[in-house]
């Protein structure tokens, strides 16, 4: 009989990719004793940064959907590598879509910043390369300070060559003046940050009285989401979308914060469609040339689920929620 | 807040969810390892010659993976099928069965009978769900086999439908042979069936993988240290002692088997009646053969007599790491009581009885057999008896003492697999954590746990 010893270590592993440092985490809003639910086991179809594999779990309290365990933020570099699409969403490199998207996003900020004064301090936390910014300087008055929030030193270094103003630092380490600015944005964002309940309560502390935040970040409550949750939504986009929101968690959130709902809607966008079939094409090892018909480069499936998103929205099921949200004008205990 | 910590007993995968639970909750814990290593039931050993061998599950979902952190590592099962040997031919189970005929009538006047009424016994209900012909040729004698039981002493319980009804197992099954991925298919009850949750097989056996589950809770565990006792006061768990060492504790979760339980504690009888519980012990005849792809498919059920096992299993088919290309492993599994005519067997007298059976069902077995090895579990499975049905049911519910929880797949006595015992230990863990900071606003409580 041979002898029997537990030594492995002539089996190879299917990667050399060293994966990742994860920690666990929970639901951010119901805290660490509500129940929860497995949604989702996923990879990172879309940059491929590690070998891992991702558990996604539902919030039986709230909804939130979350990712358990998570990266740690010592590996940030590592997910938001240099070829991620945040900080080359350029017009060399998107041509013409980039020009559509600035139009939109221009018209849609345009109702937001229309009361605010003309002095007004304005500040994108996550701001990557400084899209929504450069809209901004562009279409508003000469007298608004803008300044951005960026965890990425390629991103802070694109939109300082832009001549705007960008704080290089993780959200959670963020130190800015509190009561200070008139609109913030968290644009694409909030599902990227670590504790949402935390940066809430940020956001109403560096609020002036009466100043407000747009939110903008992924909708759980859409067909697509119905469709594709256990494996290939978009909207996880793994393992980089901590937090994903129906409308009752960003009720919640605003809530426990202190912030009140302006208005809260769904707002269409063809991402999440064209990245889940994006992702169950390039899990099924689809050939490249049909992968690549599903991506921010591909006009033609981005116009066609932007058309399909834009009925959806009409029945509030947009693929991005929409919140405007404003820190009340006057406190107890404040004139 | 209590500053007592809670003791856990046993470093099994039960054990470690325990402990990671309430490290990340900053609880104060200590875990009890009998043995010298953790891993409980899930050890893995690879011999001289490339075999591998798994004591306990070989594999696991790639869910339950990516829930403790280890899917880098993993491997991908390939899908694999089950089929049931009978009279030299083979079914595939479970649908290949109702090809034949005289199983489908008698499973569709079954189920056309309104006579039936409530299924007390597992003969009973094999009778209502499968018809008379295939519960009598297939489900009882195996179900027998399994358990060394007569079906009609048997809870109803034991037997298990399909958790996500005929229409989707089918779709998963035709899902499994588009992707080439083994979907689990009646692995977990816990969290839903689905396209996306297959098999996968760590890197390097479940007991590694368990080591590395084991990293974060390292300092807590005391190995070589069997719980010798466990002190109940007014009913609950205040104490345990392990080499000779008394410690006070705020609460105790056991992974011991629960039938163990009666003699560990002090200080009540409320638990004497879990003596009655039995396990089923079972031996595993592991085969060494030449070739590859010898049985009809990776599983198959050997419901008649003349076997002296009731279930064969070639691994190495959807795990072709586990022996060398030009090899494989048949594991044959013979059930049995401690101590009977079986168990006292010599190693060399079971793998010729399980050879001589083998004949029929690979040609020529005999020449292709390398070598045999041959483990013995006096714990293999839990026997849902009549007997004892009601305590049963009313310990899933509680151990009976505040403060002691039984975990795990021997602690909760049921033949639950590695995810389910992932999913209802954090379960418990909570009610646990619920437990010990009675009292403390939820508030605080959430400030102090998560900070």
């Amino acid at each position: 009989m041979a002898t029997l010893k537990s030594n492995f270590d002539n089996v190879s592993l299917p990667s050399d990719k060293r994966p990742l440092e994860l920690e666990p985490s929970s639901c951010c809003i119901c805290g660490v004793l509500q129940e929860d639910a497995p949604c989702a086991v996923g990879e990172d179809f879309e940059y491929r940064c590690s070998p891992d594999t991702f558990l996604a779990k539902q919030c039986y309290g709230c909804g939130l959907v979350y990712l358990d365990p998570r990266p740690t933020l010592q590996e940030l570099d590592r997910l938001y590598g240099p070829e991620y699409h945040a900080f080359q969403c350029s017009r060399e490199s998107f041509g013409t879509i980039y020009k559509i998207r600035k139009r939109l996003e221009a018209k849609r900020l345009s109702a937001l910043y229309r009361n605010l004064p003309a002095n007004a301090r304005i500040l994108d936390i996550g701001c990557g390369d400084g899209f929504h910014l450069k809209i901004l300087r562009e279409f508003g008055p000469p007298g608004w300070i803008l300044e951005g929030v960026d965890a990425s030193q390629q991103a802070v270094d694109s939109a300082a060559r832009a001549g705007l103003t960008v704080h290089h630092s993780q959200v959670e380490t963020m130190r800015l003046p509190d009561a200070s600015y008139d609109l913030i944005l968290l644009i694409a964002t909030l599902e990227h940050i670590s504790d949402p309940r935390d940066l809430f309560n940020k956001i109403f502390l560096l609020l002036r009285p009466g100043g407000r935040v747009l939110v903008i970040t992924d909708n759980t409550e859409t067909g697509d989401f119905a469709l594709f949750k256990g494996r290939y939504w978009g909207g996880y986009h793994f393992p980089r979308h901590w937090n994903l929101f129906n409308r009752r968690s960003l009720e919640a959130l605003a809530h426990q914060a202190g912030l009140g709902i302006v208005s809260l809607k769904t707002q269409m966008s063809p991402v999440n469609w064209v990245y889940s079939i994006h992702n169950m094409l390039q899990d099924m090892e689809a050939p490249q040339w049909l992968v690549d018909r599903f991506t921010l480069h591909a006009p033609v499936s981005l116009a066609f689920f932007t058309v399909l998103n834009f009925f959806e929205s009409l029945v509030g099921k947009g693929a991005l929620l929409r919140a405007v949200l404003e820190r009340p004008a006057t406190q107890s205990g404040e004139v | 807040m209590q500053t007592k910590p809670v003791a856990i007993i046993g470093a099994g995968l039960a054990g470690l969810t325990t402990a990671r639970f309430l490290k990340q909750r900053q609880i104060p814990f200590v875990l009890y390892e009998a043995g010298s290593q953790v891993a409980g039931m899930a050890k893995s050993f690879r011999d001289d010659e490339g075999f591998s061998y798994d004591f306990g599950a070989h594999f696991i979902t790639n869910r339950l993976a990516s829930a403790l952190g280890v899917g880098a590592s993993c491997r991908l099962v390939r899908p694999y099928g089950e089929t049931v040997a009978l009279d030299g031919r083979h079914y595939g189970y479970p649908f290949g069965l109702l090809a034949v005929p005289r199983y489908v009538m008698s499973a569709v006047a079954a189920h056309l009978d309104s006579s039936t009424s409530l299924a007390q016994s597992a003969a009973d209900s094999m009778y209502q769900l499968y018809g008379k012909v295939m519960a009598e040729e297939i489900a009882i004698p195996l179900i027998e086999a399994w358990s060394g039981e007569d079906a009609n002493t048997l809870s109803s319980a034991v037997v298990e439908k399909l958790p996500s009804g005929v229409l989707k197992t089918m779709m998963l099954k035709v899902a499994a042979r588009v992707m080439g991925r083994a979907i689990a298919i009646g692995y977990s009850r816990e969290a839903p069936e689905s396209t996306s949750v297959w098999h996968v097989y760590p890197g390097s056996g479940l007991g590694s993988m368990l080591e590395a589950v084991a990293a974060p809770v390292r300092d807590e565990i005391k190995l070589n240290s069997p719980a010798e006792a466990i002190y109940v006061e007014n009913e609950r768990a205040v104490g345990v002692r392990s080499a000779g060492v008394d410690q006070e504790v705020a609460a105790v979760v056991s992974t011991a088997p629960c039938n163990v339980l009666p003699k560990l504690v002090r200080g009540t009888n409320k638990l004497e009646h879990l003596r009655g519980f039995r396990y089923r012990a079972m031996i595993f005849v592991n085969l060494r053969l030449r070739g590859r792809n010898l049985l009809r498919d990776t599983v198959v059920w050997t419901p008649e007599p003349q076997f002296p096992f009731f279930r064969l299993t070639e691994a190495p088919v959807s795990m072709p790491w586990l022996a060398p290309s030009d090899k494989t492993i048949i594991t044959a599994d013979v059930g049995c009581q401690v101590g009977d005519e079986s168990w006292k067997s010599s190693d060399e007298a079971l793998v010729e009885k399980c050879i001589s059976a083998l004949d029929p069902l690979i040609p020529r077995v005999r020449q292709q057999v390398i070598g045999a090895r041959v483990l013995r579990t006096p714990i293999a499975y839990p026997v849902f008896h009549l007997d004892y049905e009601a305590r049963r049911q009313a310990f899933k519910e509680s151990s009976g003492v505040a403060g002691l929880y039984s975990i795990g797949r021997n602690g909760e006595f049921e033949h639950i697999l590695m995810e389910d015992v992932y999913w209802r230990t954090l379960k418990k863990c909570r009610q646990l954590v619920r437990y010990i900071t009675e009292g403390v606003p939820s508030r605080v409580l959430d400030a102090r746990l998560s900070a």
